[in-house]
């Protein structure tokens, strides 16, 4: 199977251990309080017009940070559990809705998954993406963890993603994305012509105003394969590192001209700081040539 | 690692694993199928290829207006000499010159090699005559569009220009002569070859820049590509984006006609300093792409074989391809006959019409035989694909109209598979939409091979059903139940045999088989290969 490394959001091993791959030991999660009941009357889980019985989809209400998904279980490495997408509040005292598949899944989800703010973690096996288990939910980009998949979703459509720009005057070695204000060119946004093989890992600086304001640019680079063990990923929240240039957090010894020769050039040295993903590492900000 | 088929056509007869191994439907008739091969008289009867079909147009012929013709002046494609201008001008002097005529390659006794770096091929015919090829330069300098070019392992897929590039009104490329990549020999100034540079991406499927073959420009119209043999592409052999002059299919194949075309890479086992190449080693030497970068329509693809390291044929639903026949074609090693995996295209013709994805495709009288020679140790299941139809809700959308008919596969791993999951890690909201899709006449038979064939019918999700597919008379053999997945789909059965019986979440069959029918009696004709060095083993 075809493997996307996401190497700009790649974190060092003990980080992963310690998030993404606790998918097995959730004991570390914190217990739920609140139940959850059977909810069919004032959620509406219609998809894409089809009713919910005829996606399989069961309504459920929560109380407290109960969910109807959180008590899956791995039986022989294998996740076991419920697919639910999030409603929101549905009562005054904030009880939560949820629609969720009807039957187990091979999707557990992973209440400590490393996930951006109104989305949760699912840890999958087999192609099945929790789309395909749930109608109503909706994920971003999967990330391989030996045999599992980890996911993160909700049950709110992402917005429309990046689109590639030629026109921006990107250097040849570039690529050009004009993206809404927030959001930064993934894999799955490259357009045509890109085959199974086509598994990019792109870096991209700091964003770019574009002339709509609801809009930012990004001329992105392609790198080349990464040394075995570095450890620069992409940051573009480096202090003072201005649109255009590139932004790293290094957590080992190596630096973003090591990591990305020779195209990334870092004029200045590292200073310490605190990594997009909230660890502590070494800042660079660098240019392109 | 799969181990697969020795060199060899496996000529010992013996009976199949047959009706014992299909188990999935005991009423079914006994299945006996004689390994082997034909020759290709033999198996189409006498006639020349594609005479009798009246769905297709007349078979091509080469040109009659004959603007220039040029004499190579080489005996091999060295390139060691820096001062060595090539043939590249005076051969693009010569294509620049005879705009809506033809310029012919031919030979000069031991001279029988042209070497070039990149052409364009503007409206005229290039020929290239029976025992002449022209040899793409292994130099990347003259390839160079982002300064990537010939870097090893980079992940840069736009890196270099094609090794020729078709556009305008009715260029072609014809003759019984070669057109041969250089994919396997290594870079000029370089310690590498295209292959291998590709090949260092392996581990994270990357994309190099290699140079296509034969690209096609947007707004090209009715290309023509007519029994020329194209060898060791460094990437894709021939992307195609052509259609009609008038973007109307009044004819098949006045939008682009690929007739007679062979494509076999690797051509030699080794390269010239002994380094072994295979098919599997070959990456992304997909065999010939329509839709790869621009709508393509009204499309004839007749009578070619194909056997290369990458997709045969893989039909890019990235923009639009609409009215294309497959037909009288062999394959030999590949990924298979693909749709996809980007479908999500959408165009809007010049009447307003809005278009959408891959449809009204027609595939008939195809084999597929994964037994035509060895694929080689890196070789992974995706080197036995028989029928795939692909894509996933990064870049989905409308596949439509598309039929299967006549076809026989040997020694698939996935003899037919439609997935709308074809990569689980991509995010997107271009969910894949793959509608009416007939399977008729299908035959997948076990000869070689060590692995199980699998069917896979999938459905992206409850509210986003696969269908209807219909199968009718579709017979893989040595099928088990375990081998036949399916989820989301509306399928029907009949009115010819179908020995499996696809279930799963959300799957609904018709059942209107009436029983009774013969499975397709499969012929497979012996395909090019390379030949063996002399010291090895046969």
């Amino acid at each position: 199977m075809a493997i996307n490394l996401n190497r700009p959001r790649r974190l060092p091993l003990v980080l992963l251990l310690s998030g993404l791959g606790a998918g097995a030991c959730l004991g570390n999660a914190p217990v739920p309080n609140g139940a959850c009941v059977s909810h069919a009357d004032s959620i509406d889980c219609t998809t894409d017009g089809a009713s919910a019985a005829s996606l399989d989809l069961v309504a459920y209400s929560c109380t407290g940070t109960a969910r109807p998904d959180d008590s899956p279980t791995y039986i022989d490495g294998v996740p076991q559990g419920l697919v639910c997408a999030n409603q929101g509040s549905v009562a005054s005292d904030g009880t939560q809705g949820y629609c969720c598949s009807l039957a187990i899944t091979s999707c557990a989800y992973n209440p400590i998954a490393i996930c951006d703010a109104d989305t949760y973690g699912y840890q999958c096996r087999g192609a099945d993406r929790p789309e395909a288990l749930n109608a109503a939910i909706h994920c971003n980009q999967g990330v391989t963890e030996d045999d599992l998949i980890n996911y993160c979703c909700s049950g709110v459509q992402r917005e429309l993603g990046c689109v590639q720009s030629d026109s921006l005057g990107c250097s040849p070695r570039l690529m050009g994305w004009t993206c809404p204000a927030g959001n930064e060119p993934t894999a799955q946004d490259l357009g045509a012509n890109k085959s199974h093989a086509d598994l990019y890992s792109q870096l991209c600086p700091v964003p770019s105003p574009a002339a709509n304001p609801n809009y930012t640019t990004f001329c992105c680079y392609t790198p080349g394969l990464v040394p075995v063990g570095g450890t620069c990923v992409q940051n573009m929240g480096v202090p003072g590192c201005q649109s255009g240039r590139f932004g790293f957090s290094c957590y080992g010894p190596d630096t973003p001209e090591m990591d990305f020769a020779p195209r990334m050039h870092c004029p200045d040295p590292g200073f310490p700081g605190v990594s997009a993903e909230g660890y502590p590492a070494t800042l660079y900000c660098c240019d392109f040539q | 690692m799969v181990s697969r088929a020795r060199l060899s056509v496996f000529l010992g007869a013996f009976s199949l694993l047959g009706a014992a191994g299909c188990g999935a439907n005991d009423e079914m008739p006994a299945i006996d199928y004689v390994c082997g091969t034909a020759s290709p008289i033999e198996s189409s009867g006498g006639a020349a290829c594609g005479a009798n079909d009246p769905n297709l147009p007349p078979e091509p012929t080469f040109p009659t207006d004959v603007c220039q013709t040029l004499t190579a002046t080489r005996s091999s494609p060295t390139e060691d000499d820096p001062n060595d201008a090539l043939d590249t001008a005076r051969i693009q002097a010569a294509l620049s010159a005879c705009k809506g005529r033809a310029i012919r390659l031919t030979s000069d006794g031991p001279n029988d090699v042209f070497l070039a770096g990149h052409l364009e091929v503007n409206g005229v015919t290039l020929w290239v005559d029976a025992g002449t090829t022209l040899y793409a330069s292994r130099n990347p300098d003259l390839y160079q569009k982002t300064g990537n070019c010939g870097a090893l392992g980079i992940n840069d897929s736009g890196a270099c220009s094609d090794f020729i590039t078709l556009s305008g009104a009715g260029p072609g490329i014809v003759g019984d002569g070669v057109i041969d990549g250089q994919g396997g020999e290594p870079l000029v100034g370089r310690d590498y070859s295209w292959w291998q540079s590709s090949y260092a991406l392996r581990e994270i499927d990357g994309s190099i820049g290699n140079p296509t073959l034969i690209n096609t420009a947007t707004g090209t119209t009715g290309l023509l590509l007519y029994r020329i043999t194209l060898h060791n592409s460094p990437k894709f052999h021939v992307k195609i984006t052509s259609s009609p002059a008038d973007g109307t299919c009044t004819v098949p194949g006045e939008g682009f006609t690929v007739w007679g075309v062979t494509v076999l890479t690797p051509s030699r086992w080794t390269n010239s300093r002994g380094e072994l190449l295979t098919p599997s080693f070959a990456r992304n030497t997909d065999g010939i792409d329509p839709g790869a970068n621009s709508i393509a329509t009204c499309g004839v693809m007749a009578c070619n074989t194909i056997s290369t390291g990458d997709d045969h044929i893989a039909i890019k639903g990235g923009h639009w391809v609409s009215d294309v026949i497959i037909a009288h074609n062999h394959f030999g090693t590949g990924h298979g006959m693909s749709i996809g995996s980007e479908t999500y295209g959408s165009y809007t013709s010049p009447d307003g019409v809005q278009h959408r994805g891959v449809e009204k495709v027609s595939v008939y009288d195809l084999t597929i035989d994964a037994d035509s020679r060895p694929v080689g140790s890196e070789a992974t299941a995706s080197d036995f694909n028989g029928i795939r139809v692909k894509s996933d809700e990064s870049r989905g959308g409308l596949v439509t109209n598309i039929t299967y008919r006549d076809i026989c596969m040997r020694d698939m791993t996935n003899a037919i598979l439609v997935s709308t999951a074809y990569n689980p890690l991509f995010a997107g909201t271009l969910y894949p939409d793959f509608r009416m899709l007939t399977f008729q006449n299908i035959r997948h038979v076990t000869c070689m091979g060590v692995q199980r064939p699998a069917v896979t019918l999938e459905g992206f999700n409850a509210a986003r059903h696969l269908g209807p597919v219909t199968l009718d008379n579709v017979m893989v053999d040595n099928l088990g139940p375990l081998d036949v997945a399916a989820e989301f789909s509306d399928i029907t059965l009949g009115p010819g045999d179908v020995n499996f019986f696809p279930a799963g979440p959300g799957v609904t069959v018709t059942d209107n088989r009436v029983g009774g029918s013969t499975p397709r009696a499969c012929v497979f004709p012996p395909l090019p290969a390379p030949d063996v060095p002399p010291d090895w083993l046969r």
